[in-house]
């Protein structure tokens, strides 16, 4: 028999208005259950792919640069800013003991770029000595930076081949990078060569706030992989001893704020989530009670009719299965079609690392929240079906209940 | 009842095609104009989808008045490519921002994918039923 041609679908849609609103609700059921899952497994992704770029234990910047608005962000998430500090403190780290690693950072960001009045962070690095950017600098690009080539973020609109301008200076795109959900995305990097030019032309331009400075001789950010044996927290005190002006920080602890907002915004999304399925699931246990109460001599006469207990009770449990299934279809469809297409507003007003998961497991999350659903409606649904399969069909009829 | 029901399409159609012509210039405009004046890209996308979006609206109204007679199958028929060319102005058609955070890309692209979308998704199931129904008439 045809889906269309059973007694539960014609129920379900000889009451337009009751199962519209039970449709609705598992709906919204289902919807929070696929933004939540996808919002919280992105905000997840967006950490684990900034604690996977971090190659370095230490960051040192100078002491002004910490009063920065956004400074946390702009040397571990490429935000937009720059600061400066002359090399010799770069030198006074490399002395300290218990380096095995130590490379320069140098950050600018532009004025304007060829496409848009929206500007970019630039990131140097010295080709040399880094050990936190080439690594997956490589994967993308295959061989090495040469000068004038940049590497770009890839949520940035051009293509390996394409040019960049910046401060009137033209550079070549060579590779573009992995996603990060970070404003990396968004950042073009460079070797030190080309930085220099960049910051140079800037001064120039009279478009850098530290214009007395010379771009051979600074570096904005020094990056430290402590040596085996040593702990970063020794070498972490030597640093802010030793070398004056310059603050430095383990670079972990700069991502625990982050890890932090993830975890209160996981928390807030689970109390949503908890609550709108705390209510939804009463008022589908109540609606249902409700329901087959209402039609209580319908189901004595279907009983009389030869209708078998088990089959009056299959026909509640179709019908709410057809109602949650078809309602938890479209709450599924509608958060898809909020979270995808809208992941870059999510992103921008969380301000956090926001990185959307694979095909596998978006679907994932679908068929996850299209079964919760569909088991919530038979729960609640699974009393009232019991209650009407017990029905004493004489005492319904002769109106004595 | 039945005539109700063959305007169902027809109202829907009209408020999405209504709220992507005024949403486009409101909720979900491209980019503002640069500190010169002068406009990016997108804001020429923006322009392109609010043209196309009256002419949405206007055959959407026909879609309403006519129900599910013939003209009306007829109109929702010409809104599925109708909408797809608006679905695929900004960015396709005209390039947006190249920066992925920007307004154009995060807010207004999305909502008119979105919106035209559903445009294309329901005059489909419209012109779908209303040639079943006619084929079950015959």
């Amino acid at each position: 028999m045809k889906l269309t041609e059973s007694i539960a679908y014609r129920n379900v849609k000889g009451r337009p208005a009751r199962s519209a609103a039970l449709a609705a609700l598992t709906a919204l059921m289902a919807a929070a259950v696929v933004c939540g899952t996808l919002v919280v497994t992105s905000l997840q992704n967006g950490l684990s792919a900034l604690e996977a770029r971090l190659g370095a234990d230490i960051m040192t910047v100078p002491a002004s640069a910490v009063s920065k608005q956004n400074f946390e962000n702009i040397v571990m998430q490429g935000s937009r800013g720059y600061f400066y500090m002359d090399m010799s403190y770069y030198e006074k780290a490399a002395a300290i003991e218990g380096i095995e690693k130590i490379s320069p950072q140098l950050f600018l960001a532009s004025a304007t770029s060829n496409c848009c009045s929206v500007p970019l962070q630039i990131i140097g690095f010295d080709p040399e000595t880094d050990f936190t950017v080439t690594p997956w600098i490589r994967k993308s690009l295959g061989g090495e930076l040469k000068d004038l080539d940049v590497v770009v973020g890839n949520d940035l609109s051009v293509f390996v081949g394409n040019t960049i301008t910046f401060y009137g200076v033209e550079c070549n795109v060579a590779a573009k990078l992995d996603k990060t959900g970070t404003d990396l995305d968004t950042a073009v990097y460079t070797n030190f060569n080309t930085i220099k030019k960049l910051i140079a032309s800037s001064i120039e331009r009279g478009m850098n706030e530290f214009a007395d400075i010379d771009p051979e001789r600074v570096v904005s950010s020094i990056l430290i992989k402590v040596a085996d044996g040593y702990s970063v927290d020794e070498v972490l005190n030597d640093l802010n001893l030793h070398v004056r002006r310059t603050k430095s920080f383990k670079a972990k602890d700069m991502i625990t704020d982050a890890a932090d907002s993830l975890m209160g915004v996981a928390g807030i999304i689970g109390v949503l989530m908890a609550a709108v399925w705390i209510l939804g699931l009463v008022i589908l246990f109540l609606a249902f009670g409700m329901s087959v109460n209402e039609r209580k001599k319908e189901f004595a006469v279907l009983r009389v009719a030869g209708a078998s207990r088990k089959r009056l009770s299959g026909i509640v449990m179709s019908e709410a299965f057809i109602v949650t299934v078809t309602g938890a279809a479209v709450g599924i469809a509608a958060g898809l079609l909020i979270i995808l297409p809208f992941n870059g507003i999510i992103e921008e007003s969380m301000g956090l690392p926001f990185l959307l998961p694979g095909a596998g497991l978006t679907v994932l999350a679908g068929v996850l929240a299209l079964a919760v659903s569909a088991g919530a409606g038979a729960i609640s649904a699974a009393h009232s079906a019991h209650r009407i399969g017990s029905i004493d069909t004489g005492v319904i009829l002769r109106g004595e209940n | 009842m039945n005539k109700m029901k063959d305007r169902i399409a027809g109202i829907i159609l009209t408020l999405l095609s209504l709220l992507l012509t005024v949403g486009v210039k409101t909720l979900f405009s491209a980019c503002g104009a640069k500190d010169d004046g002068s406009f990016m890209s997108c804001h020429y996308a923006e322009q392109a989808v609010f043209g196309m979006g009256i002419a949405l609206t206007v055959i959407s109204v026909c879609v309403l008045i006519s129900g599910g007679s013939r003209i009306g199958t007829g109109c929702a028929v010409a809104l599925i490519p109708a909408g797809a060319v608006t679905l695929f102005t900004p960015g396709v058609l005209i390039n947006l921002c190249m920066m992925p955070n920007m307004h154009c890309h995060t807010v207004m692209h999305p909502a008119v994918s979105v919106i035209c979308g559903l445009i294309i998704a329901a005059a489909a199931v419209h012109v779908f039923l209303s040639l079943r129904k006619r084929g079950e008439r015959k």
